[in-house]
Formats: C-alpha cells, sequence, structure tokens
C-alpha cells in the first residue's frame, strides 16, 4: 500500500487524486507551472510504485484542459510508464474527457495516443462546462 | 508622460493587452487570465483563444526561464509583452526581453531555420524534441516552447535582435493566431 496523492487544484497545476486499491488516478483543470517536474514527480513515483506493486488494472481518468510544454513533457513520461507496463502484459487504460468547444486538447490528447498502444478514449464530454 | 499619446498610440496598433516590467510567476498568471477573459468576451473561437494563451504562456516562461539561467537581476528580468490584433482577424503574441548578444544570434538562426518547415515537419521536430533528455533541453537553440510556438502560429515566427548600448540584445519574438 503506498500512500495517496490528494493534491487541490490551482490556477496554473491541476487537481490530482489518487486511489491505489481501486487503481485509478484522475487529474483536472489547467497545467501550466513553470517546473512541472515539482509538480509531476511525485505523480511519477506513484504510478510507478502502483505499476510495481498495485493489485489491480490501472485506469487514468483525465479532464486536463491545458498543459504547458512543460507538462507536455512530464504527461510523456508518465504515458511511458503506462506503455511499458503495457508491453509487460499489465492492464493500463487512459480515459481523456474533453469540452467539445476546445479541439485543441482533443488533438493534444490524440498526439499523446499516437505513441501508445494500450487503450486510450478520448472522448468529448456530454454536457459542455 | 503623456497617458493620451500613449493610449492612442495603442489602439491605432490595435494593442489589446500590453506589460512592461520585470516578470513575476504571478504576473504570467494574472495577465494571462485577464487575456482570457478578454477573448472569451470577444467571441474568440474556443480554440484560437487556447493558441493565444499557449503561446503567450510559452514566451513569458521562456523568458523567466533564460533570466533565470543568467541569473539576470530584477532590472534585467524583464519582459515587454503585447498581445495585438492586426487589421485582419488575426491575433499578434509578441515579447520581447534582454538576451547576451551571442544568445540572441542563435536564437533567431534556429527560428529562421523553422520557417522553411512544413506542418508535418515541424511537428516530427517537435516530437523529436520532446524525446530529449530533460538537461539537454536548456541548452538547445529551438526548445520545445519555440517548436509549440512554430506549430500554433499560421504564419512563420518573426524576430528581430537589436543592439543595446551595453552590448547586449534586445531580442524579440511574434506569433501570429
Amino acid at each position: 500500500m503506498h500512500s495517496d496523492l490528494n493534491i487541490a487544484g490551482t490556477q496554473s497545476t491541476p487537481a490530482i487524486q489518487s486511489d491505489w486499491s481501486a487503481g485509478r488516478l484522475a487529474m483536472q483543470g489547467d497545467s501550466y507551472p513553470e517546473n512541472s517536474y515539482e509538480l509531476f514527480g511525485q505523480v511519477i513515483d506513484w504510478v510507478d510504485a502502483y505499476l510495481a506493486d498495485g493489485p489491480a488494472p490501472l485506469r487514468l481518468d483525465l479532464t486536463l484542459v491545458y498543459l504547458n510544454t512543460s507538462s507536455v513533457k512530464a504527461m510523456m513520461d508518465i504515458f511511458d510508464l503506462l506503455e511499458d507496463a503495457h508491453e509487460r502484459g499489465q492492464d493500463v487504460a487512459v480515459d481523456w474527457r474533453y469540452d467539445p468547444r476546445n479541439e485543441r486538447i482533443a488533438e493534444l490528447a490524440e498526439e499523446f495516443r499516437e505513441d501508445c498502444s494500450f487503450p486510450f478514449v478520448i472522448a468529448p464530454t456530454q454536457a459542455p462546462t | 508622460m503623456n497617458l493620451l499619446a500613449m493610449r492612442e498610440s495603442y489602439l491605432q496598433q490595435r494593442i489589446m493587452l500590453c506589460f512592461n516590467g520585470p516578470i513575476s510567476r504571478s504576473l504570467i498568471e494574472e495577465i494571462g487570465n485577464a487575456l482570457r477573459n478578454y477573448m472569451a468576451n470577444q467571441e474568440t473561437a474556443l480554440s484560437s483563444a487556447m493558441d493565444v494563451f499557449a503561446i503567450y504562456i510559452e514566451m513569458t516562461q521562456n523568458i523567466r526561464h533564460y533570466a533565470g539561467l543568467q541569473g539576470y537581476d530584477e532590472t534585467q528580468a524583464t519582459a515587454t509583452i503585447a498581445v495585438a490584433r492586426d487589421d485582419g482577424a488575426h491575433y499578434l503574441i509578441s515579447a520581447g526581453n534582454l538576451v547576451e548578444w551571442a544568445d540572441g544570434e542563435r536564437l533567431v538562426e534556429s527560428i529562421e531555420a523553422l520557417a522553411g518547415l512544413d506542418k508535418a515537419e515541424l511537428k516530427r521536430a517537435y516530437k523529436q524534441q520532446l524525446r530529449q533528455p530533460r538537461e539537454a533541453e536548456a541548452s538547445s537553440g529551438a526548445g520545445l516552447g519555440i517548436l509549440d510556438m512554430a506549430r500554433k502560429s499560421s504564419r512563420p515566427l518573426q524576430t528581430s535582435l537589436e543592439r543595446l548600448p551595453d552590448g547586449r540584445g534586445f531580442f524579440s519574438l511574434t506569433a501570429t493566431v
């Protein structure tokens, strides 16, 4: 058992919650801190630990809206960990929901998905916020 | 100080937002917020508003990052930022800052080299840069931020480099959305 993350969002950083027993990691909001690894370092560590010792499949629920390039790089590191786990036969999946008025985030998610072979859903939210 | 003349100059150049001075992390956020609100009120398409905001963030964070690496003090770590509309439906996002002359020359050269790349080539360069180790990013001329701006800009990025009296340069960059 690893301790869970429960980080409140700010104007420039996303809200982040993890649930070790359920195998779930969720992030919502904008992400444009100057140094994304100060924030994402702990998320990368949690994902790494979960993929090594976690009890169940891992599912990422994302409703990220805007990512600066520093955050894009950190997210790529997370998806790379999932990809490695998938290649070892582990059950991992990403579900990325976006506001249908904001096609940029769908394009960004699509570019991440190009480098992933595990299940990666990109879908508009039902009711625009 | 003639504020009316400043106002008229801004209006004439369709500048909707500008800033000159020491740029802090929180100022970047606050100005960015104002920019987003302004564009929401202008009924700008959300995807264009996101592109303008993204370019603004990469420009200003690059400037702060560079000033930090150089160890510039508060008077040197300043930025000049302007967001304007052109006479058509485009937004112009510009930012300028103090640079060491040789760094400015390298930057201009690497950005000019991107002008000949099409969308697919820019994407390839971006993905390649994304895969570079983190330490390599800082030293490279056209970093991830520059490539991201080049991809979002509808025209090639425009640069200029002018010599300042102390021998340093004033580098400026303009993107178009």
